[in-house]
């Protein structure tokens, strides 16, 4: 686990993600992200926001279904 | 009983670190691995003594993984290229007889096991010519094509879809369909690299969904190191037994990159370690009970021949896990066909892949196929529209339900799969029964039963309760065209024909015509694309028709029409028979 690994800082753009692609942003030193593909640019608040609303969809997400409970779905 | 693969590679710097943290995670919970080396790590003396070590203290197996080819006398030859299945076959040899050359001269003898992405039919005839003791590969990546392109933003060419997903025997012409028998068989067993969510697989990207704890995190299907669905997929496996002789298959088979910080991950790796732990630790738990048995690849290829004669079928009931929706797809693969039955819309057929003409693929470019590996489909209802929201609808079937001039179709209607059972070496799927009711009153409800194998798709349709005694025609309706990605092919050559009081032959000319066949018990369409004529039949039919579809909807279309009287049910078969090449 290096601590000097370049991808510590490296976001996947939501915008994108959200369009079920994965895109890094260019992080420019600033508190800033942009992405390459498409407009977005945001702060990693509000990108980790998104992350968050991007698994709203997922009902189940916390949910441990076992095997018997699989077979009665 | 769940059968279970480990596998491991070493990565370059601070990677390899983490990859003797992986082989130690595995013998402290009492599991044996896979080691997979590359040919560059065949020249590291200490990734080599490690490997011995392990395999001799733990019983590891060492394998040979032909990804990333690069190295002494090879990097000249693939020029970057890190694919071997995409080199011309000349390239291929030279690179296999290197690879193989040099495990041998390192191990002694040449490897029982082979890893790759992908292994077309020509990678397979030159492994089996210099390696014959490689009777066990990784071959596939289930599903992997049109969305993990699109996914990976349209850089990552791995063209891999209409594969078994649970371990076949490839056949000689096409390393991703299953063999018909021993002559067709290519020689090695093969299992996928990952195992897949077969619900979400099917539906996006599967790259995300799979045996595999930093692919999760890749989907954002965890909280931070809260993951559940990680073990529901194993269990969504374990089910599988019930169905499939009493075993189930699984792997996992994650690099040293994930477990680090990484470009598909905004969690610290902290995360992914612990998930891997609780992955693995799950798995040790479940062969403490006797319901798990770890075995290395080669031990696992052999136990494949003991359980699984060439030629057997399988079954996997998909049961979507993650979002909670509460869908069914039911998917079945042997020789003939490989199907998905999308049982979220009344029972469509959401997938269908022709085995039965045996479409020759052979990748490279020296091959007319280029880059697209995959098994060629007739319906791929999820790149080719399936049922109609848009404009048109695209590669489906369907029932439709017609009475006083008003038409349901059974593809707007949720089932789910009731039951499944096996008798007289086929399979049966039986749904949940629809509830309809047309605009003048009448209602009544429909089930739908599928019967799989030999190479026929059997559907039965019940009406019963029907709330008067009324006329009911029922149309079953079948919608498809060749094709291997998300884009049309050009479907001129495919002929239509229809039998009855005029019988129908005509050559597909994207008119846009439908042709009627009074008297029909027969509609069908011969595909030389995939080598194959596609008939639906039943004596009890009362008409047919076919339809060339024009460019704007280049599918062809054959329907073939019962008439009830009441409550009855209709029977109709699908057949999927080889024509000549
Ligand atoms: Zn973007």
């Amino acid at each position: 686990m290096s601590e000097s690994n370049s991808y510590r800082s490296v976001m996947r753009c939501p915008v994108c993600f959200s369009r079920d692609t994965d895109v890094l942003m260019i992080h420019t030193g600033t508190d800033f992200h942009y992405c390459t593909k498409c407009s977005f640019q945001g702060l990693e608040s509000e990108i980790r926001g998104m992350y968050r609303d991007i698994q709203k969809k997922f009902h189940n997400m916390g949910k441990r279904i076992t095997l018997e409970e699989q077979r009665a779905l | 009983m769940m059968l279970f693969n480990i596998f491991h590679r070493p990565g370059p710097g601070a990677h390899y670190d983490i990859y003797r943290q992986q082989q130690e995670l595995a013998h402290q919970l009492g599991l044996k691995t896979t080691i997979f080396l590359y040919y560059s790590d065949l020249f590291d003396p200490r990734a080599i003594a490690d490997a011995i070590h392990d395999r001799d203290t733990h019983g590891d197996e060492i394998s040979l993984a032909l990804h990333n080819l690069t190295g002494p006398e090879i990097t000249e030859i693939s020029n970057g290229q890190i694919a071997l299945w995409l080199l011309d076959r000349e390239r291929k040899e030279q690179i296999l007889a290197r690879m193989i050359g040099k495990f041998a001269e390192v191990f002694g003898a040449n490897p029982t096991s082979i890893g790759s992405y992908h292994l077309d039919s020509s990678c397979l005839e030159v492994l089996r010519r210099l390696a014959p003791e490689a009777r066990t590969v990784i071959g596939g990546c289930f599903e992997e094509g049109v969305r993990v392109f699109h996914g990976c933003n349209h850089s990552w060419y791995l063209f891999n879809e209409g594969m078994p997903w649970n371990p076949w025997y490839p056949s000689k012409t096409h390393g991703l369909r299953p063999a018909r028998d021993e002559d067709d068989a290519a020689g090695v067993v093969a299992v996928p690299h990952l195992v897949r969510d077969m619900s979400l697989a099917f539906e996006g990207r599967n790259d995300f969904w799979a045996s595999h704890p930093p692919n999760v995190i890749r989907g954002m299907g965890n909280d931070a190191s809260f993951c559940p669905y990680d073990l529901n997929l194993i269990d969504q496996y374990r089910m599988q037994a019930e169905w499939n002789g009493g075993y189930s298959y699984y792997n996992t088979f994650v690099s040293p990159s994930w477990l680090d910080w990484n470009h598909n991950s905004e969690y610290p790796p902290e995360v992914a370690w612990e998930l891997y732990r609780k992955f693995l630790t799950y798995m040790a738990s479940l062969k403490k009970d006797g319901q798990l048995e770890d075995l290395t690849l080669s031990a696992y290829g052999e136990r494949h021949r003991q359980i699984r004669p060439v030629g057997h079928d399988e079954v996997y009931l998909a049961k979507e896990l993650l979002y909670g929706s509460g869908k069914h797809y039911f998917w079945f693969v042997d020789p003939a066909y490989r199907v998905t039955i999308d049982a979220t819309q009344g029972g469509s057929i959401g997938d269908l892949r022709p085995y039965a003409g045996q479409a020759p693929v052979a990748t490279g470019p020296d091959t007319p196929h280029r880059d697209i590996g995959s098994y060629p489909y007739l319906i791929q209802s999820q790149h080719r529209s399936g049922n109609a929201h848009h404009c048109y609808d695209g590669a489906r079937t369907t029932l439709l339900l017609k009475h006083a001039g008003q038409t349901l179709d059974l593809c707007n209607y949720r089932t789910k799969v009731a039951s499944v059972t096996r008798a007289d070496d086929r399979v049966k799927a039986t749904l949940t029964p629809v509830s309809f009711t047309f605009a003048d009153g009448l209602a009544g409800e429909l089930t739908t039963t599928y019967e799989f194998g030999n190479g026929v798709i059997t559907i039965s349709r019940q009406v019963s309760g029907l709330s008067a005694q009324a006329d009911l025609e029922l149309i079953e309706y079948f919608k498809g065209a060749p094709g291997r990605t998300e884009y049309p092919e050009d479907l001129h050559g495919i002929i239509l024909e229809a039998n009855g009081s005029s019988p129908v032959q005509r050559e597909f000319d994207y008119s846009g015509q439908w042709i009627d066949a009074p008297g029909a018990t027969e509609v069908a369409a011969v595909i030389p694309h995939v080598r194959t004529r596609l008939s639906l039949t039943s004596n009890s039919a009362a008409s047919g028709r076919v339809h060339a579809g024009h460019l704007f909807s280049p599918y062809f279309t054959l329907q073939l029409a019962h008439r009830l009287t009441g409550n009855g049910t209709t029977r109709t078969c699908l057949n999927l028979t080889p024509i000549a090449a």
